[in-house]
């Protein structure tokens, strides 16, 4: 007996094209073209940090600026995932990694508290908002790149993939910024640096959702 | 017929290389697949509507299909996407409504199916929860309104309705 629905089935049959299924490593390999892109670029236009360029880089920077970097890694992972729906699928591993890189702002305010409770200067200047301008623009290359790859695909849960995608899109955009940022206090990289993936993560999670509904 | 689960991955994969007796297969499948899962949660003369909505996703979105992974998680994930969507349409067009009263060809049914697909929904919730989020979300009393009505404080309103909301939420996700 024919359904009700089988023109309509007839239809989209008609309408079939072959569809090349979305690959977690090419969605991955879009995210560090534009990670790598964001950070030759910085290098290009403001040169890298002096101890960089010395090849004798401080400990600071090589911890803090691998925490960033193997944020970005893990949350665009997550974030390149979201575009292949599957109910039951758990993508937490980032949360673990945001709790690692959250170490830098909590130890952050625990010198800034010592440092304040002691009279002294907070170690916050506001020069460092100019790295985190930096870093929330340089983000807007990885978040371009991840909502594009996102809308190619089914996000099933675009609030989710919004926060993620500008966890992601945060972290690479500061990275970029302190390949080049001289600064090594735990002050400075903990709240300024810090400070632009929470924004960056913000801000995905309110603007991006209404891009990635479908 | 109800395809088992290898047998729609293999469609699927199929369908992806344009292989058009497969993609008939797969629709008419997922077709009598999204029929039950909706038809628990939608009023009958909703069911068609959703799942052609529906099926046409999977269309659109084909190539979000692994092949390497089973196929009804997908179509499940897909379809409660659509789910939600249906029902933040409905919930959208009923608020319009309350805030439209005025409007001469008025029709009650959107407000009507938004609140039977969330009273399916409500049964879940504590009684408290329920009332608030029915007293401030969809009947549109303000929160002062509501705890007089409920004997709540306001705060314990704010406190039911963000809760409720909540567990909505995640029953819709689990879903």
């Amino acid at each position: 007996m024919p359904h009700p629905n089988d023109d309509f089935i007839a239809g989209l049959v008609d309408d079939l094209k072959p569809a090349r299924p979305l690959q977690q490593r090419r969605g991955m390999g879009w995210a560090v073209a534009a990670l790598l892109a964001g950070a030759l670029t910085m290098l290009w236009l403001r040169g890298p940090r002096p101890d960089l360029a010395g090849g004798h880089p401080d400990a600071m920077f090589l911890i803090s600026a691998g925490l960033f970097l193997v944020l970005t890694l893990a949350s665009s992972w997550a974030a390149v995932d979201m575009a292949r729906p599957a109910v039951g699928s758990r993508r937490e591993g980032w949360v673990w990694t945001a709790l690692m890189a959250a170490v830098l702002p909590v130890s952050a305010i625990v010198v800034i508290s010592g440092n304040l409770s002691q009279g002294e200067d907070s170690g916050v200047h506001w020069g460092g908002l100019e790295c985190m301008l930096y870093g929330l623009g340089w983000s807007l290359l990885t978040a371009a790149t991840l909502v594009v790859w996102l809308r190619r695909g089914a996000p099933s849960n675009p609030a989710r993939a919004g926060l993620l995608a500008g966890v992601a899109a945060g972290s690479a955009g500061i990275f970029a910024v302190a390949l080049q940022c001289p600064v090594n206090a735990l002050a400075h990289i903990g709240v300024w640096h810090g400070m632009t993936v929470v924004l960056a993560g913000i801000a995905g999670r309110i603007a991006l959702p209404r891009l990635l509904r479908w | 017929m109800i395809a088992d689960e290898a047998s729609l991955a293999r469609l699927a994969a199929l369908s992806q290389r344009g292989d058009r007796q497969a993609y008939t297969a797969l629709l008419q499948a997922s077709r009598g697949w999204l029929n039950r899962y909706f038809r628990r949660r939608v009023m009958p003369w909703q069911l068609d509507d959703l799942v052609q909505e529906t099926l046409l996703s999977v269309h659109r979105k084909l190539a979000s299909y692994q092949p390497d992974r089973p196929f009804i998680p997908w179509l499940a994930a897909i379809a409660r996407y659509r789910f939600v969507d249906h029902l933040r349409q409905a919930y959208r067009r009923a608020e319009d409504d309350l805030e439209d009263h005025d409007l001469a060809a008025h029709s009650d049914e959107p407000e009507i199916t938004a609140r039977i697909s969330l009273e399916r929904l409500f049964e879940a919730l504590p009684d408290a929860q329920q009332r608030a989020i029915e007293l401030v979300k969809i009947e549109g009393l303000s929160i002062a309104e509501a705890s007089q009505s409920t004997g709540q404080s306001e705060s314990l309103i704010k406190v039911n309705i963000h809760r409720g909301l909540k567990r909505l939420t995640a029953l819709i996700e689990k879903a």
